[in-house]
């Protein structure tokens, strides 16, 4: 046996590169992000970087396109996410209940989220295509003819909560159906014997049990949903005007288009401060609703 | 609760349980009376919970019918059969309180709260959960959860009792309790039980009837005492008494018993019932070799000796047959030697080689 010593400083052996990996990698470039958010760096035309203080910060959050990506990005990631939950929570429950047919739905319901999001946004683009699409051959069959589903506004945000929907519920009917199926069956046989309906069995037992799972499932879609830019990129691009663009499609165009580094990043920390904001009024509401059931 | 009425509570009418193409019930037949407090026992495997849960309305039934009060509920929904049912694993609603628990069924049944409370805190006092009526149960021991859930069944005041194995997840200690309280409650509530264990003991100790089983058959309905002195064939005997009954091939001449080079003579009314056999089993409870009203020499190869305090368990072989014989604490004997022992011939047992039928 090695003497409790030696153990001690192999352990060393086995910390450090990890830990020199997570610091160069993530807290390096976040170190570095926040610094050149006090500074006015601009790639093209080449300027030398100058310290200025709060004036990034100040400049977006005085800009109505900002609060306009903060808008849409919550619209979507709101409305998306509610969908999401509630669909993909009924279709596990379906699952989970054998409905006739289960095993082919198990395998096609999860098809759209090994997609590549790039993919499933430009199958989006062909299906909605306002003259070539499929789903302007059903409005037109149902007397609406060249509906322009990209290019209204309203409509347009519509579509990309639709293309969120149909390529995330999988993976909450994922999430929701291994919950279900750990779920002690004997507790709703119990349930049976005793009398209880169906759907007091789902809302007084159900519901309550998964409700920790459902609170992280929610949390999780969330934060991914913040990060939503490729369908937008491809499908929109952000447009009509920049009534469709998101926090994420409004960093990029900054960066990457206008090449306004130290603008770039103050607005990459307002994104987080938003995340980070949103993330914990969230998560304490959840808090006060299982308290009810611990 | 109690009706005069002699027909039966609860009946099952050749019924049958296959699961795909395996049948693992075969046509069965039983009737329970009112109040009775029936035990299924047998080894694991053999159909004990099955019949619970299609008698309970969680299994579908093959074929036959059950029917309660002279009802037919074969394809009646689990919930409007009037049962309430304890699970092994207790199977308690796990965020809920255990006044919760308790009153949750009469709750959604629309009573009125002030009934609910009452029923709740008669079955608290009852179960002795006063002190841990607003806990939730995983702050709970194992008695206490399974009392929970027996607490939740008796509000309902349901027609019958259904318990699959309530006792076998709680310590040996509890266990014994446990059983005595189960059985009082059941006594004095007067509802009709059907009881599901693996444990003789268990079924011995609280059954007004025990129903043994095996491979989804019934072999035998009896009182517990009935079963001990006279079960009906090889298995009963063998599954029912502990230490198990010994079993020696034998051959019955002259009215004695023949094993091996031995003879064992019998009391004159049991050899005249059995007649003269050139092969029987005998079966003879370990129990049954320490003298009694009609003692006959037994001569034991003795291997092991086990002291237990109260007895001693001689362990051997006669004939090539190993058996265990339990006898007087100090009995005079020595491991690798011959001892003897003392046969009671008034109480052996024999059963067909073939049928294994009790003669
Ligand atoms: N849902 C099921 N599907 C297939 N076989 C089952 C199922 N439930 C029980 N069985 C089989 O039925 C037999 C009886 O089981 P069970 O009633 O649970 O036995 P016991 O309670 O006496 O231990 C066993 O052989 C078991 O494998
Ligand atoms: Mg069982």
């Amino acid at each position: 046996m090695p003497s409790a010593a030696s153990n001690d400083r192999i352990k060393h052996l086995f910390l450090w590169p990890a830990f020199l990996v997570v610091l160069l990698v993530t807290l390096f470039p976040l170190i570095y992000a926040l610094v050149v958010s006090f500074q006015a760096v601009r790639l093209v035309p080449p300027t030398p970087a100058r310290f200025v203080g709060f004036d990034n910060y100040a400049e977006i959050i005085q800009s109505a396109r900002f609060w306009g990506s903060v808008q849409v990005t919550a619209v979507i990631v709101f409305t998306s996410v509610a969908f999401q939950f509630v669909l993909g929570f009924a279709l596990a429950l379906a699952l989970h209940h054998n409905v006739p047919g289960a095993t082919l739905y198990r395998v096609t319901f999860l098809l759209p989220m090994f997609l590549a999001p790039v993919c499933v946004a430009l199958i989006a683009r062909m299906l909605f295509h306002p003259v070539l699409g499929p789903v302007n051959d059903l409005f037109t069959a149902l007397g609406f003819e060249h509906v322009p589903f990209l290019t209204n506004s309203t409509l347009a945000i519509s579509t990309l909560i639709i293309v969120e929907v149909w390529q995330w519920t999988p993976f909450v009917i994922l999430l929701m159906l291994a919950g279900l199926q750990g779920l002690p069956s004997e507790v709703f046989e119990a349930a049976r014997v005793d009398n209880i309906s169906a759907w007091r069995r789902f809302r007084d037992l159900t519901f309550p049990m998964l409700l920790p799972l459902s609170i992280a499932v929610i949390f999780i879609r969330l934060i991914e949903g913040f990060k939503l830019i490729d369908t937008v990129f491809v499908l929109t691009g952000g447009g009509p005007g920049t009534s469709t663009e998101t926090l994420t499609l409004f960093a990029y165009n900054e960066g990457f288009k206008k090449f306004n580094i130290g603008m770039t990043s103050a607005l990459s920390f307002l994104f987080l401060i938003v995340v980070i904001v949103f993330g914990t009024l969230y998560l304490a509401a959840a808090q006060r609703l299982t308290k009810r059931y611990r | 609760m109690t009706n005069a009425s002699s027909e039966p509570h609860v009946a099952f009418k050749a019924i049958s349980k296959s699961f795909g193409e395996q049948q693992v019930i075969p046509p069965l037949d039983l009737e329970i009376n009112r109040g009775e407090f029936i035990v299924l026992v047998g080894p694991s495997g053999c159909g004990k919970t099955t019949t619970l849960r299609m008698l309970a309305g969680l299994e579908t039934v093959t074929s036959g019918t059950i029917e309660i009060s002279g009802k037919d509920i074969t394809d009646t929904r689990a919930g409007a059969r009037d049962c309430a049912m304890v699970f092994q694993n207790y199977a308690l609603y796990p965020h809920m309180s255990v006044r919760d628990n308790i009153g949750y069924a009469m709750k959604v049944h629309g009573a009125d709260q002030s009934e609910i409370d009452k029923r709740v805190s008669e079955a608290a006092t009852l179960l002795g959960l006063d002190p841990y009526l607003d806990r939730k149960p995983k702050n709970l021991s194992g008695g206490q959860r399974q009392r929970v859930a027996i607490g939740r069944a008796l509000v309902r005041k349901p027609q019958v009792f259904l318990f699959d194995e309530p006792l076998s997840n709680l310590d040996a200690k509890l266990r014994v309790e446990m059983r005595t309280e189960i059985k009082l409650l059941q006594k004095r509530l007067g509802t009709t039980a059907v009881y599901v264990t693996h444990d003789q003991i268990e079924a011995m100790t609280m059954a007004d009837r025990v129903v043994v089983m095996q491979a989804g058959k019934i072999e035998q309905v009896a009182a517990p005492i009935t079963l001990y002195e006279e079960p009906a064939n090889r298995f009963v005997a063998n599954f029912i008494g502990s230490p198990a009954m010994n079993f020696f091939d034998v051959a019955i001449r002259d009215g004695a018993v023949h094993l091996g080079d031995q003879k064992l003579p019998l009391p004159a009314e049991t050899a005249a019932r059995v007649g003269a056999r050139e092969k029987v089993i005998m079966g003879l409870r370990p129990e049954h070799m320490n003298g009694g009203d009609h003692p006959a020499e037994l001569h034991v190869q003795c291997q092991t000796l086990e002291p237990l305090g109260a007895h001693t368990l001689v362990l051997g072989e006669v004939a090539g047959t190993k058996m265990v014989a339990q006898v007087a604490p100090r009995f005079p004997a020595q491991a690798g030697e011959t001892c003897t022992v003392l046969a009671d011939m008034a109480h052996v047992h024999f059963f067909d080689p073939d049928t294994e039928l009790r003669i």
